[in-house]
């Protein structure tokens, strides 16, 4: 009798501290799959994340859901990429959430672009050369030392907003960096052979990966960011290929291949699908395989 | 003398001549020029061939629903013009947006409709941003979260009219009031918003409050029909939404009430003053289904429901006499909206009204009840800042004073044209 009773205080104990361990997790809304990696990793059991964007859709044009507004109004923080990327979309998610705590420039908010140096910052913003993002190229993740920084720039403000648990996210962020150096020594090895190797692409979301291995990205087959392609810049881009004969045509995984495959008919030279995300290709579920794909795929 | 004068002005200009430039941005001391808010034009124009011309159009009408849809419809002094209201070509406005936030506490915005019949203040409201709990309060001109479509301004539908129902029951400017507005989005997995708006009342089309005077009919300068007391015009919604995959479900049920004043004193046939209460219900369902990227299918409809009950001064001469009225009229629309890629979308729209029950002095009118409009679209996008429309549209719906209908076809191109810092819309 005595020890169901104690059995059962146990029990009941442990049920009303259940729903306050619940609340001790901090919900985290990010928008895109990449930051939800790096927030997970860092913040480990102390974070549960939403990740709002999907990772094989255009990062500019992710469809505004009613649905992310309730993520957005249950998070106690927004961590987002910034430098006008998710501008088409995220504003008035955020705006009918009606949550102070992911309202823009609070402590619980997070821009990421203002930790990172932008490259590619246009000299004239204007509408007429295209979609340009004013404050330079914002596809900063797909870059593993910028990876690095991001993860401390994440430790930092989990730890801010959090400082009973700092010192995990301290750990958590030690033992990444760790791993990580070793995979970008690994990485290194595996592109040194490519520096110098001249590419095109569709769109220049892959900026800071050909910065780092030394990749020299000559021509777009978009006209201007955001611009589909046109005949007439169709043809100068083959005229071009067959001038300066790139290895391949990087591309992504969400714009439609018939203008490369067109491109790559008539002058022999390969498109390589390059993910731009976690979950833009199967199997790709973690940073580490994401970066593990881009430096094997261009053989 | 001369020359003095000459050279020490030329001496003064090379001394202080250097204060006339304007320093460096960093070197302005009480400079704001970075808190200038987002700034955006908006401008619309069209098109348009219509099978009837615009005279003959001015009297044609939904009987006991509404009329002068495609005219320049002149309305106790203001005219109000309906979009792509001639003939040939329209300016239909240039739409001025500016937006910013106030403080940490609330953001501003403001919508201005210019057009060569003047300026219009569409929206001008603030918003709360800190409030916290899912609770968002406005207050200003605005335009209602009633239903879908209510709340999207004229740049953003899909077609370049409105839909009948909405036009016919609401006017081209749908719920347009001035009040203030509570939204609260519960804390559930799954989108679910209640909303509660207070507002002034004053759509003449279906509201309004203002009392009318008929001196220009008795003479006598007390004899008026008299107003409500305002704000009169009550709106509830209770909005949700979940995602299957790749697909977006999102409905809504919605719910106005108000008293009714409908001021046609001025109408050059049958003027009359309605009185009494109007209610309207509304349902919508909008799917949205991506395909990737950058196709999708968006099916959207909304079913629009209302009542108007009270008298009708027939005779404004002798406003003591007047008869009992009871209007029962009901619609819906759906459309089919296919986006192929960035540069093309095409649609389909059907609109109808199925019901319209007049009562006066519980005598049936036995109205025309059999209102429908077909219509259909391409667009062709040059980037998300310009849209180039062509739409045609069938109207079975309009009948003339001698109650025959008048079918109506019409064919416009439209162009709308944006610069500046122009904000993300909304689902």
């Amino acid at each position: 009798m005595r020890h169901t009773l104690s059995k059962m205080k146990k029990i009941l104990a442990l049920l009303t501290l259940l729903p306050l361990s619940l609340f001790a997790q901090l919900t985290i809304a990010v928008s895109y799959p990449y930051i939800g990696a790096l927030t997970k990793t860092i913040g480990g059991d102390e974070v549960k994340v939403t990740v709002l964007a999907k990772g094989n859709w255009d990062p500019h044009f992710i469809i505004p859901r009613p649905s992310l507004i309730s993520k957005m109004r249950n998070a106690d923080a927004l961590i987002m990429n910034g430098g006008q990327l998710e501008i088409g979309w995220l504003p008035p998610i955020i705006n009918r959430a009606g949550n102070p705590k992911t309202m823009p420039n609070t402590k619980t908010f997070l821009n990421l672009s203002h930790h990172i140096k932008l490259i590619n910052k246009p000299k004239s913003v204007d509408r007429k050369h295209g979609d340009i993002h004013p404050d330079g190229n914002p596809h900063f993740h797909i870059s593993p030392k910028n990876i690095l920084i991001l993860a401390k720039t994440i430790e930092e403000f989990l730890s801010s907003i959090d400082t009973k648990h700092r010192d995990t996210y301290k750990k958590n962020y030690q033992e990444f960096s760790k791993v990580w150096h070793q995979k970008m020594a690994l990485w290194k090895k595996k592109m040194k052979d490519k520096k110098g190797l001249k590419v095109i692409q569709f769109h220049d979301n892959l900026a800071y990966f050909n910065k780092e291995y030394g990749l020299v990205n000559i021509g777009t087959i978009e006209p201007l960011p955001g611009i589909p392609p046109s005949s007439k810049h169709t043809i100068e881009i083959i005229d071009l290929i067959k001038e300066k004969q790139p290895c391949c045509i990087l591309h992504d995984v969400y714009h439609s291949t018939k203008t490369a495959d067109f491109i790559s008919k008539k002058t022999g030279i390969k498109v390589i699908l390059m993910p731009h995300d976690i979950e833009a290709l199967e199997n790709i579920d973690n940073l580490s395989a994401l970066f593990d794909y881009l430096t094997s795929a261009i053989k | 003398m001369k020359k003095i004068v000459l050279t020490s002005m030329l001496c003064a200009g090379f001394a202080y001549g250097d204060i006339a430039q304007l320093l460096d941005e960093d070197k302005r001391t009480f400079d704001s020029s970075r808190y200038i808010p987002d700034i955006s034009l908006i401008g619309d124009f069209s098109y348009v061939n219509r099978s009837i011309n615009d005279d003959e159009l001015s009297h044609l009408g939904l009987p006991g629903i509404a009329h002068g849809l495609y005219a320049e419809h002149a309305h106790g002094g203001s005219n109000e013009a309906t979009y792509n209201a001639n003939q040939g070509f329209n300016f239909n406005y240039a739409e001025l947006i500016l937006s910013s936030s106030v403080d940490p506490f609330f953001s501003m915005d403001a919508t201005f409709h210019f057009s060569e019949s003047g300026v219009e203040v569409e929206e001008a409201y603030f918003t709360s941003t800190a409030l916290g709990n899912g609770l968002r309060l406005r207050g200003g001109k605005l335009l209602s979260n009633f239903g879908y479509i209510n709340a999207q301004h004229h740049h953003y539908w899909d077609f370049g009219d409105m839909p009948l129902v909405y036009e016919s029951f609401l006017g081209t400017h749908g719920i347009n009031e001035l009040g203030a507005q509570l939204q609260w989005t519960a804390p559930t997995p799954f989108y679910l918003m209640a909303g509660l708006e207070v507002l002034q009342g004053e759509n003449e089309q279906m509201f309004g409050n203002e009392s009318v005077s008929l001196e220009e009919f008795t003479g006598d300068e007390e004899d008026r029909i008299e107003g409500t007391d305002a704000p009169s015009l009550y709106v509830g919604y209770l909005k949700s939404s979940f995602d299957i995959g790749d697909t977006t479900i999102f409905g809504g049920l919605s719910y106005a009430q108000g008293d009714s004043l409908l001021d046609h004193s001025e109408d050059e046939d049958e003027a009359h003053v309605f009185k009494g209460d109007a209610k309207l219900y509304g349902a919508d369902l909008v799917v949205l289904h991506a395909l990737d990227s950058y196709r999708s299918f968006k099916w959207q409809t909304e079913w629009l429901s209302r009542e108007l009950d009270g008298v009708v001064y027939g005779d404004l001469t002798t406003p003591e006499n007047f008869t009992s009225m009871n209007k029962k009229q009901s619609g819906l629309y759906s459309q089919l909206i296919y986006t192929h890629d960035k540069n093309w979308r095409m649609g389909v729209r059907y609109d109808t009204i199925y019901q319209n029950d007049i009562t006066k002095d519980s005598v049936d009118m036995n109205e025309v009840d059999d209102f429908n409009k077909y219509s259909a679209m391409i667009e062709y996008h040059t980037s998300e800042f310009a849209r180039f429309r062509l739409q045609y549209n069938r109207n079975e719906a309009m009948y003339d004073e001698a109650g025959l209908r008048q079918n109506l076809d019409t064919i416009m191109l439209q162009a709308n044209i944006a610069i500046g810092a122009h904000a993300a819309h909304s689902f």
